[in-house]
């Protein structure tokens, strides 16, 4: 006991720096050798930490006691209250805002969309409701075409009877004939045919885009000039005029009746009238003739939501395509005539102009 | 610049913490307790509550001030004020365990490693002051006496009424074994 109490008293004194050099050098050697010292030692150093540990803390808990009883707390209370306050206002108002913008954002895309979607069907449907009349010849037509090819052996043109189909019509006695660009775009040879199934190789000297009309020149040397039976009518003309077309929708020439139904073509299209006329596909570039025999317009294409609606090119776009030629000075003086067909009933009218309707194929 | 500037003023304070200087200490408390004070009250928190995080985050600057290898990298409201948010957030963990943690209460500064650091050194703290309340009159306030306030022998003789200085340390040294025993015993089944 008495040991015990003398080995603290000597630990205590060693842990305060109260030994002397020899002396601490002593009892270092000594918690060298006796482990048991050792442990003792640092048992009480860490004791010794721990008190001194919990002395301050308790100093500093005392102190902060103090200072938190000295603190003005209904003053902090009243200011972090309005600091609270002043948050959730701005809290308030800030989700406000981003609410607000989401929906904007939202908006603005939705309506972008929309105005994007009703344009993009808009567009759709012009073109789902408008359709040209030209020909995809089948299989059936191109045997047909073959037969008649076999029966007529004077013929060149070649057996394959064309990848596309329409109508044409003589605009000079020399072989200039009309029809529409869309029938002959595109493609690499160009054949005509008339009702006495005679075929001639063609050629597109003219076209013009905007009204959608195509000048072919008959380039074949068994070609023979005959004069034009009618006569070109630049004047517009009345609603409601009787009016007639000739055109290949088949192999065989067919004639269709009808009337001016609209002085404007689809979609208000000034170049064109609206006829009430039944076409199919072949009749593109078929000439529309007025009682008297006057070419009015050229057959173009046909609404095809409705039946009966088509679509006829003014006949004065045709004269300025023809005046805008250069080379074409004789068939001017062809149209000054007066119409041979004026008086004329139907059926002989037809007799004469069908002679001058070409069936149009083209390869491509 | 100005932020240089507040953080070297920060750097006295803490200096003067370490010091046991009361009035660093008030002025670190006066300043940081209403911002706290606020954040505990807008998490479900009271009064108290407030006092008592933001007591145990003073001593934790406190203690690692006086260990004398800490640096201020921010603001002493910058640190005080993560800590608190720890200490409140983990508080609230263990109140309620299904407590979904407010978005608010992110960390601005990693102070969970602080917050554990701190948690581990309390038990040794919590372990001696047991040991201590449970030691009784007088010994507790002879060993007081002794260690933390440094009376010499003389005086805790004259004050408890032993006839000698000789007759204390007998006193103080009986003190000091039941007090050790009680802490190893604890102390080395805790760890």
């Amino acid at each position: 006991m008495k040991e015990d109490m003398f080995l603290i008293s000597e630990i205590e004194r060693y842990l305060e720096g109260e030994m002397t050099v020899q002396e601490k050098a002593a009892f270092d050697e000594l918690r060298r050798s006796n482990p048991q010292i050792n442990r003792q030692v640092e048992e009480h150093q860490l004791l010794v930490q721990e008190l001194d540990h919990l002395g301050k803390r308790k100093d500093l808990q005392a102190q902060m006691d103090r200072i938190h009883q000295q603190l003005d707390m209904p003053a902090i209370r009243t200011t972090v209250q309005e600091a609270t306050q002043a948050e959730k206002r701005a809290r308030i108002r800030r989700r406000t805002i981003a609410n607000l913008a989401a929906a904007a954002c939202i908006a603005l895309v939705t309506s972008l969309s929309t105005i994007a979607i009703i344009q993009n069907s808009s567009r759709n449907k012009s073109t789902a409701q408008y359709e040209d009349v030209r020909r995809v010849l089948n299989n059936i037509q191109r045997s047909q075409n073959a037969l008649i090819n076999d029966i007529k052996d004077k013929n060149k043109a070649p057996l394959n009877p064309g990848t596309y189909g329409g109508t044409g019509f003589a605009v000079s006695g020399n072989g200039y004939i009309v029809t529409n660009l869309h029938v002959v775009a595109g493609a690499d040879s160009i054949y005509v045919q008339n009702t006495k199934g005679d075929a001639y190789k063609a050629v597109s000297v003219f076209e013009d885009i905007s009204s959608d009309l195509a000048v072919l020149k008959i380039a074949d040397s068994t070609f023979k000039s005959q004069p034009l039976p009618y006569a070109l009518k630049p004047q517009s003309i009345t609603l409601g005029e009787e009016v007639f077309t000739m055109g290949y929708p088949r192999d065989e020439i067919v004639y269709g009746k009808g009337y001016i139904s609209a002085k404007t073509g689809f979609n208000g299209d000034t170049t064109a009238y609206q006829v009430s006329i039944p076409v199919n596909p072949g009749n593109s570039g078929g000439p529309l003739l007025d009682t008297k025999g006057d070419i009015v317009g050229i057959i173009t294409g046909k609404q095809t939501t409705s039946d009966g609606i088509a679509f006829a090119v003014k006949s004065a776009h045709l004269k300025r395509l023809l005046d805008e030629m250069p080379k074409d000075k004789q068939s001017k003086k062809e149209w000054a005539h007066k119409s041979k067909l004026e008086g004329m009933n139907r059926v002989d009218q037809i007799k004469k102009v069908q002679e001058f309707v070409y069936l149009v194929k083209v390869y491509n | 610049m100005k932020q240089i500037q507040d953080i070297a003023k920060d750097r006295d304070l803490l200096l003067g913490l370490a010091r046991s200087d009361g009035k660093s200490l008030e002025i670190i408390y006066s300043d940081n307790f209403p911002v706290v004070l606020r954040m505990i009250l807008q998490h479900n928190g009271t009064e108290d509550d407030a006092k008592d995080v933001f007591q145990e985050a003073i001593i934790i600057l406190y203690e690692k001030a006086c260990k004398g290898d800490f640096t201020l990298t921010s603001r002493l409201k910058t640190f005080l004020y993560s800590v608190c948010r720890h200490l409140w957030l983990k508080k609230l963990q263990s109140n309620h365990g299904m407590y979904a943690l407010p978005t608010e209460l992110e960390e601005i500064i990693p102070a969970e490693e602080i917050v554990d650091d701190h948690e581990a050194k309390d038990e040794q703290f919590r372990i001696m002051e047991k040991a201590m309340d449970s030691l009784g009159q007088p010994c507790k306030t002879i060993l007081e006496d002794y260690y933390l306030h440094k009376h010499s022998m003389q005086e805790i003789a004259e004050k408890f009424g032993y006839t000698s200085s000789e007759n204390a340390k007998n006193q103080k040294y009986k003190c000091l074994m039941r007090l050790k025993k009680m802490f190893f015993d604890k102390y080395n089944t805790s760890l």
